[in-house]
């Protein structure tokens, strides 16, 4: 294991205890302090993101710290590489949104139910707390333990509003994600008992290509998958993404269901870069094809909004698994991976704010009308048109059109299946887009449309939340200014991957 | 020039000023010299426009007709209600439109495309009927998917050049040697051809014609002409890309010129038509001018751009096509303006507006007068040789005969079949009832797939096909 | 056969049972037992493992054993969780199943 702590390393520590202790502080202080204190926390946690960023960006290094000092495998290290820091940011920039835009629903005493707001907030920053624990996590247990306290807060965010669907959705939810974690265990144990330590590094080192370390990675992957809402294990995804209120839906779309992909990837890119598992990849390449197309035809036969969306997730997840024919090569160097690498990440952060700025659209959309069925939207875009602007800017990210992250996420991807001669994921692509575009096209035509009579609303929304929306959306268009090329920030730490080579 | 093709976007409401926002882009076509190359920085924006002949030449004409449209657009809109969104998609699809003329490379020239596609369909639908929503729906639906393969089309492009730049001028230099040169071809046909709607190649020249003359609305006359149109400078353009010749741009985009100003003088003509004109005649004829001009009538511009467009063809086989297609053209032209003379109700006391008149007018002259002056700047002929006996009979035997073949149609007028408009469209929307069924299967197995038992089983299958995999291939 | 053999075995027998429960049993409550008894099977591999890894004087492997104590911890927070959920349902609807809706 090389090195030691590096220097600004405590901000990694303080990125995780900073939300776990507002969340605390929150459940000592009760009701009337927990919004104060969400509010106090993100800024001070945008800082240290950046911060992270900055740092593992001027030194082009691994950012690392050792708990208590002791080296691994019997102390706990925690790594950030430019993948860790580009999600750590995102998911720090995107709670801000989140919260900004929630203090609106869930802030007393304008709430009917009294601890719906206490615990949104308290779950709002565990949450966030868990996620930037999986992102700079470098041991195999650490991480198991981290993704269940995303599960366990993510879950009663779900079924917050109390009624009975929303507490079976939150249920199965829960149930199908402790198979998936159960199963995630179960390979860690095999892994240990082969090669005795669960820290990434040192097991990359020494994993071999045999039975034991075969069943352990599908035992995981499969397990991840299943948290994942990879088609077709998506079964829990659409009834809880859908009931949850707005503003958890956003952070569950935007960044819960990335979490599990994190780990995947972390497991075949860290542990196990020198098994070649180019068959593997295909196999995941396969359903993420197939969660892109079928999770798009279901989501143009919805008659929800909301539902319609989180189908949308479930196809858009399948993007981020395409990414793994193209970027697994079965020898090193090949020029293409690196473009297939930046197009999965840059696909997952541009989702993440296109998805989070169309829940949250949704849910204005559904507040001022009072229901959420696609064909009574009609005059929606007179009454509030910068939510609906807001909608379709997302929508733009999703469909991959210029300019917007999922244009430069998804031409990336192309150029990398291009490249590899790998064609028919390109055929994929090009589908997905198509089919994005004809749900998207769906709700804006509707929303544009002349109202027979004038449209009675139940509440009036404040422009200041639907700006709020509007700036998540415009964060997903602004990514679509980034150079058309490997992003030099994601490939540190990684050394087997090579700049240069495609454009 | 970044302002040329960025228009104001107005908030509030001012459709009477749509007719001044081209005027820089018209200003800067004709004034800037050729080559002038803007270079925006990366990051954040990585753009780069260009202006050179070929550009300006359509630059300079889109921004005619854009000007003219807008001055007939106030006037029409005066009495709509929903004139301040159309303005907004006007301006919109303007800038989109100047945007692709002055593009450079392949990113901007797509983003600006896909404004144009966009926008365009808030023109379309605006006025929210049924039947321009569907219009509007099929359109959107061809525009999307007419970007898919542009895109790919770009890609395939985009790895053949050396260097890795994104210039358009060195993507097309480099095509004849690029290992995709016949996929990208095809793809960025059928990318252009699904926008414009039509049958890549002479196929749809004679196809365009064929169907045209069936039609009984004038509007849709004219789009069966632009059909067949489209087809011969795609021929043109087609073969001179294969061979990797800029100047084959050159030569299309004059054709390309001439086709913008015709169609749209004609198109306002329909416009006053129907708005009923004291006498027709004033009309008519300098309709029947532009219209034969794209006939290839003699002394018209039609004919220098038939012309331009023959110096690309050849004279093998594919130029012999072309001739006939001119044929073709007059006839189509002839019957359109039959039908155009029909469609307008002759009442005596009422007169067209003369502010749709005027736009028309202006129109009209310089259809007919821009492509003489534009004519020199291109290289494959002289002015001089325009006017010889053996050019100008070369031009007039065709019309001649379309002529003939016009007197012929209009006998048996009551004959002809009735091809309903939008044919490829029949097929989309036969092709989109079935996919509806299929979706909706596909739905019921969603349904089922969402079971429990039926998703825990397939984890655990995950888990052992994985694990089989990795077995078999270590 | 030595005790090692025979407590994986043992594991193994575990996870199958709970995973049959886990798939093939519609109420919830029995999902949640299952996803326990799947757990003890894990765990109990677990100790096979620190068993395997005995030295220096240690009757076994100290870093799984603390890895099973973590995670008891986190498979009771999670029964809780479950637990708790279903007894609301139960509370709201009357009946606790699954299939409640879609």
């Amino acid at each position: 294991m090389p090195g030691s702590a590096t220097a600004g390393g405590f901000l990694l520590v303080l990125a995780i205890v900073l939300p776990v202790a507002g969340a605390m502080l929150s459940l000592v202080l009760g009701g009337r302090y927990a919004e104060r204190i969400a509010l106090t926390v993100m800024p001070t946690g945008v800082v240290v993101a950046v911060a992270i960023g900055a740092i593992v960006w001027r030194t082009h290094n691994v950012l690392q710290y050792f708990v208590g000092k002791w080296d691994p495998p019997l102390g706990v290290a925690f790594r950030a590489d430019g993948l860790s820091a580009t999600m750590i940011v995102t998911a720090a920039l995107l709670i801000c949104g989140i919260g900004l835009f929630a203090r609106a629903q869930f802030s007393l005493p304008r709430c009917v139910e009294e601890r719906a707001p206490l615990v949104f907030w308290i779950l709002l920053l565990t949450v966030w707390g868990a996620l930037n624990a999986v992102f700079i996590g470098c041991d195999l247990f650490n991480l198991y333990v981290a993704l269940e306290l995303l599960t366990f807060a993510a879950v009663p965010l779900v079924s917050l509003d109390g009624r009975a669907e929303t507490l079976t959705a939150a249920l199965r939810y829960l149930l199908f994600a402790l198979f998936g974690s159960i199963l995630y265990l179960l390979g860690a144990v095999l892994l240990y008992g082969a090669y005795g330590t669960l820290d990434m590094v040192l097991l990359s080192g020494r994993i071999r290509a045999e039975p034991a370390a075969w069943a352990a990675i599908s035992l995981m992957t499969s397990g991840l998958l299943a948290k994942a809402a990879l088609y077709p294990l998506h079964l829990w995804l659409p009834p809880a993404h859908a009931g949850a209120p707005s503003p958890a839906s956003a952070v569950l779309s935007g960044l819960v269901v990335k979490a599990p992909f994190f780990l995947v990837v972390r497991l075949w890119f860290d542990v196990m870069p020198r098994l070649p598992e180019h068959a593997v990849a295909q196999v995941l390449g396969g359903l993420g094809a197939a969660a892109i197309i079928f999770g798009s035809l279901v989501a143009l036969r919805q008659v929800r909004l909301k539902l319609l969306i989180a189908y949308s997730t479930v196809a858009q997840i399948g993007y981020l698994f395409l990414m793994f024919p193209l970027a697994v090569k079965p020898e090193p160097g090949h020029p293409w991976s690196t473009a297939a690498w930046t197009g999965g990440v840059l696909q997952a952060i541009s989702h993440a704010f296109a998805k989070a700025a169309m829940f949250m659209a949704a849910g204005l959309i559904a507040e001022a009308l009072g229901h959420d069925r696609i064909a009574g939207l009609a005059g929606v875009g007179r009454v509030l048109p910068i939510t609906v602007f807001a909608f379709a800017l997302g929508g733009l990210s999703l469909m991959g059109l210029p300019p917007s992250g999922g244009f430069v996420a998804k031409a990336m991807l192309l150029t990398a299946a291009v490249a590899a001669g790998q064609w028919w994921w390109a055929v994929v692509v090009l589908t997905g887009g198509l089919l994005a575009g004809g749900y998207v096209f769906l709700v804006i035509a509707r929303s544009l449309a002349d109202a027979g009579e004038p449209l009675s609303l139940i509440s009036t929304i404040s422009p200041g939340r639907q700006v709020v929306v509007l700036v998540l959306a415009l964060c997903a268009v602004l990514l679509g200014f980034v150079p058309l090329r490997p992003l030099e920030l994601l490939q540190i730490g990684r050394p087997d991957m090579a700049i240069g080579g495609v454009r | 020039m970044l302002s040329a093709c960025v228009s104001r976007r107005v908030r509030d409401r001012i459709p009477s000023l749509l007719a001044l926002a081209p005027v820089p882009a018209l200003v800067a076509a004709l004034l800037s010299p050729a080559g002038t190359t803007l270079v925006l920085p990366e990051p954040p924006f990585r753009m780069t426009l260009v202006l050179d002949v070929r550009g300006a030449m359509l630059l300079g004409v889109g921004a005619l007709l854009w000007i003219v449209a807008g001055a007939y657009a106030s006037s029409h809109l005066r009495s709509d209600p929903n004139a301040g969104r159309f303005a907004e998609w006007w301006l919109l699809t303007l800038a989109g439109n100047l945007g692709v003329f002055i593009a450079a490379d392949l990113v901007s020239f797509y983003l600006t495309f896909s404004v144009v596609s966009l926008a365009a369909w808030g023109l379309i639908a605006h006025d929210g009927t049924p039947g321009s929503r569907r219009a509007g729906v099929i359109y959107v639906a061809l525009a999307v998917l007419s970007e898919a393969f542009l895109l790919i089309a770009f890609v395939f492009m985009a790895e053949a050049t050396p260097n890795g730049s994104l210039l358009i001028r060195d993507a097309v230099a480099a095509l004849p040697l690029s290992p995709w040169r016949d996929a990208s071809l095809v793809l960025l046909i059928l990318g252009f051809g699904l926008k414009i709607g039509f049958v890549p190649g002479m196929l749809s020249a004679f196809y365009g014609v064929v169907v045209g003359i069936t039609q009984q609305n004038p509007k849709t006359v004219l789009a069966y002409s632009s059909v067949s149109q489209m087809g011969l400078l795609s021929a043109a353009l087609g073969m001179g890309l294969a061979s990797g010749d800029i100047g084959a741009a050159l030569g299309a985009s004059f054709s390309a010129a001439h086709h913008v100003l015709v169609k749209g003088g004609l198109f306002l003509a329909i416009g006053v038509c129907a708005t009923a004109v004291r006498r027709l005649w004033p009309v008519v004829i300098p309709a029947a001018v532009l219209a034969l001009g794209l006939g290839g009538l003699p002394l018209t511009g039609g004919m220098l751009a038939k012309l331009a467009a023959k110096a690309q063809l050849g004279d093998g086989v594919v130029g012999i096509f072309a001739t006939l297609s001119s044929v073709g053209s007059t006839l189509l032209m002839l019957h359109f303006l039959y039908r155009l003379a029909q469609t307008a109700p002759e009442d005596p006391a009422k007169g067209a507006p003369t502010t749709l008149v005027r736009p028309w007018l202006v129109m009209a002259v310089a259809a007919v007068a821009v492509p003489w002056i534009l004519y020199p700047t291109i290289e494959s002929g002289s002015l001089l040789a325009a006017v010889g006996r053996t050019t100008l009979w070369a031009a007039l035997w065709p019309a001649l005969i379309g002529g003939v073949l016009a007197v012929g149609l209009w006998r048996w007028r009551d004959r002809m079949p009735r091809v309903p408009e939008g044919d490829i469209v029949v097929v989309g929307e036969r092709a989109m009832r079935a996919t509806i069924c299929w979706s909706e299967a596909i739905e019921r197995a969603d349904d089922y797939l969402q079971q429990w038992p039926v998703a825990s089983l397939l984890l655990l299958t995950f888990v052992i096909t994985l694990g089989t995999v990795m077995l078999a291939r270590g | 056969m030595t005790e090692g053999t025979l407590y994986g075995l043992c594991s193994a027998v575990l996870v199958g049972l709970g995973l049959f429960g886990l798939i093939m049993h519609p109420e919830p409550l029995r999902k949640i037992l299952a996803f326990n008894l799947v757990g003890g099977g894990v765990f109990l591999l677990f100790g096979v493992v620190a068993r395997k890894g005995a030295a220096a004087g240690l009757g076994g492997d100290p870093v799984p054993q603390a890895l099973v104590i973590t995670g008891l911890v986190v498979a009771f927070a999670a029964t809780a969780l479950a637990v708790a959920l279903l007894a609301r349902l139960f509370q709201e609807t009357g009946r606790a199943t699954l299939q409640a809706d879609e």
